[in-house]
């Protein structure tokens, strides 16, 4: 008895080793790819933490009826107003050169920053009020310790002076790091310490949006055509065929589609998020059609031979008993293809969603980026501050993805049914 | 040979591409009685089958030359909408396949899509009544709400029947109903099958010779293609004409 089990056993050890080892390396691959996902997202969060604070300047801005027009503010110069200030607060300095300097210690936001808070509160106006301004990107880096001030003089953007102004405001209790609102309520900024991500955002859920609109319905509905009810013939295969050949279409070609088509002949307005979004709609239709067939054909037929047996019509079969079911695949398939829609930067360039915006899209025409173009942008600009901005956008194009793909799994755990 | 019968083949011939599935069938099913059709794999008696409600339709390749009369009428006539010939045919499938939604929702799907529910109360009746005909109205009752598929094999196969019988068909077409199920819930669907007849004709695939001597009153012989035989169920299996079928139900060949 006791032979029949220990007969095999040299080639069995070596089965088990075998085993063992493909256990061992599969494990490894995992946690490989782990390492390298936490590394990664570890470095862009430390890179672009930064930028969510900013450095700010207290400054004592003389708003007496000496310097401001209390009848008419919008005739003051606050350009003057700021400079004033800064060389009475520095009053040693005196050389032109040196003045300039001190000029750019302020962003050159600072005038309008100035403004804005006295028309908010008029009460201001009258006598000397410390006023806290956003400081320039120099100054803000130096105020996150990313400064390297034992580097020789030549060797840095801040010289000895400027460390000289700012060891005094510190030491006086008028430099401060607050959280920076200001980067997810405004749009971008020629000025790295003024710009924000929101016009990306904004820019990038409208695209999402008409995306949305366009290719999911298309995309479900060729689905649900071209696996229930068209006859396999030559002219579905073909179709099939060129379906799955578009989807391997590198996505700057959809760009050059979108320029000719929609702007060259339909004329739709450039660097808008409507042609934006169906740019991206042509390149999300083939992997939403795949993805919604692959999930109907995993109905089992035995519901459709049900329903039909009952006598109803294809179209009533489909709809109230396939697609259902097919539902929780194909929306997966579409955030899938839509979260690779958001990454997307190659066909936006085409149709100029690469321009410098500023201003918050209000609608689906107006001129708009979108989040990964705003990332290649900051990551293009000369400023170092841009490095964080850049992190954090990718953080927040991250944020976005995390958010439609908890939004699938919910979806999916709502509409899942067993059968 | 059958006095008034309720479907008449003549000369069916059914291909699936080039292959011929059927060869110039001819059968005669009488009104109000079960009607088995027996053979080995592969024979052509499901094909036989799914070509009185048209399920054959649904498959791309696949021809039907000949007429099935139902009542008189070819159901293969241009004007025949396949739709209503489904409701007037029910079918019961091999394996249990009740839609993912409640019992209750299960049962009423037919006639709600045929519109022959007026109100909530008449939806109640009809799903009472098919439930209490296909014997599961006991066992369900008080979970109506639940879904059809948590039932077990046999119950689903008789909720599957149930749902076929909401849509008033006049006959009812079972492919191996009861092949995918255990011996005790076979045996309550035989008896189903013996009661239904009652109210409506039925057809029956079967592989298993005794469940047809048991069930049905006339028996169809089906061999590569061809009907051998076919006649009242007790003398095919006592004195069968055909040597293919002698050697059939003794077990020679199948």
């Amino acid at each position: 008895m006791s032979d029949l089990f220990t007969s095999a056993e040299k080639h069995l050890k070596s089965r088990h080793r075998s085993e063992s080892r493909f256990r061992w390396m599969g494990r490894l691959a995992i946690g490989f790819s782990l390492g390298f996902l936490a590394i990664m997202l570890f470095s862009i969060f430390m890179l672009g933490k930064g930028a969510l604070s900013r450095a700010e300047i207290a400054l004592p801005v003389d708003l007496t009826a000496e310097t401001v027009d209390q009848s008419d503010i919008e005739a003051t110069s606050f350009s003057k107003l700021v400079r004033n200030t800064l060389f009475e607060t520095f009053p040693e300095v005196t050389d032109r050169g040196e003045r300039r300097r001190l000029l750019g210690v302020v962003s050159a936001d600072a005038q309008y920053e100035l403004k804005r808070q006295v028309l908010a509160n008029p009460e201001l106006l009258g006598q000397v009020q410390t006023i806290w301004f956003t400081a320039s990107d120099d100054i803000d880096l130096y105020a996150k310790g990313e400064v390297d001030v034992t580097l020789p003089e030549d060797q840095r953007r801040l010289k000895d002076l400027e460390l000289g102004w700012l060891n005094q405001l510190e030491v006086n209790g008028q430099l401060r790091s607050v959280f920076n609102k200001a980067f997810f309520t405004s749009g971008d900024s020629r000025e790295p310490e003024l710009a924000g991500i929101l016009s990306a955002l904004i820019g990038s859920i409208f695209s999402l949006m008409v995306c949305f609109a366009l290719s999911f319905p298309l995309g479900i509905m060729a689905a649900i055509y071209l696996e229930e009810f068209a006859k396999k013939s030559r002219w579905s295969d073909f179709i099939e065929v060129n379906i799955n050949n578009l989807a391997a279409v590198p996505s700057i070609v959809f760009g050059l589609l979108g320029l000719s088509i929609f702007l060259g002949v339909f004329g739709l307005p450039r660097s808008s998020p409507l042609v934006g979004g169906m740019v991206l709609a042509l390149m999300t239709l083939p992997t939403i059609i795949i993805a919604s067939r692959a999930s109907l054909r995993s109905v089992p037929s035995s519901i459709r031979e049900a329903a039909l047996g009952m006598g109803a019509t294809q179209v009533q079969s489909t709809f109230h008993h396939v697609m259902p079911l097919a539902m929780p695949g194909m929306l997966t398939g579409s955030i899938v293809g839509m979260a690779r829609a958001l990454g997307e930067t190659a066909p936006l360039l085409m149709i100029g969603m690469v321009a410098f915006i500023v201003d918050v899209p209000q609608g689906f025409t107006d001129a708009a980026t979108s989040l990964p173009v705003q990332v290649f942008l900051w990551a293009d600009s000369p400023e170092r501050s841009f490095l964080e901005k850049t992190s954090a956008a990718i953080l927040v194009l991250l944020g976005l993805l995390i958010v439609m793909n908890i939004a699938a799994i919910v979806l999916r755990k709502k509409f899942e049914r067993r059968y | 040979m059958i006095k008034n019968p309720i479907i008449t083949a003549r000369d069916v011939n059914v291909f699936y591409g080039q292959k011929q599935a059927l060869n110039g069938i001819t059968l005669d099913v009488p009104r109000n009685k079960v009607t088995s059709l027996i053979g080995p794999s592969g024979c052509g008696k499901s094909t036989f089958l799914r070509s009185i409600n048209r399920m054959n339709d649904l498959v791309d390749i696949c021809r039907v030359e000949g007429e099935i009369k139902i009542e008189g009428k070819n159901i293969y006539d241009k004007d025949v909408d396949v739709v209503a010939l489904r409701a007037h045919v029910g079918m019961v499938f091999q394996k249990p396949n009740p839609f993912p939604k409640s019992i209750f929702d299960n049962v009423i799907y037919g006639p709600k899509i045929h519109g022959m529910v007026k109100s909530k109360s008449d939806a109640e009746e009809i799903v009472e009544q098919s439930l209490r005909r296909a014997g599961l109205w006991k066992e369900v009752a008080d979970r109506l709400n639940e879904p059809g598929t948590g039932l077990s094999g046999g119950q689903q196969q008789r909720l599957c029947i149930a749902r076929a019988i909401a849509v008033k068909p006049s006959i009812i077409l079972m492919d191996e109903p009861a092949s995918a199920l255990d011996p005790i819930a076979t045996a309550v669907i035989e008896e189903l099958i013996d009661e239904l007849r009652q109210k409506y004709t039925i057809i029956i695939v079967t592989h298993s010779m005794q469940q047809a001597a048991r069930v049905s009153q006339r028996t169809a012989f089906f061999h590569m293609g061809d009907l051998v035989e076919a006649g009242a169920t007790k003398e095919l299996f006592t004195s069968p004409q055909d040597e293919r079928t002698q050697n059939y139900i003794s077990g020679r060949i199948g």
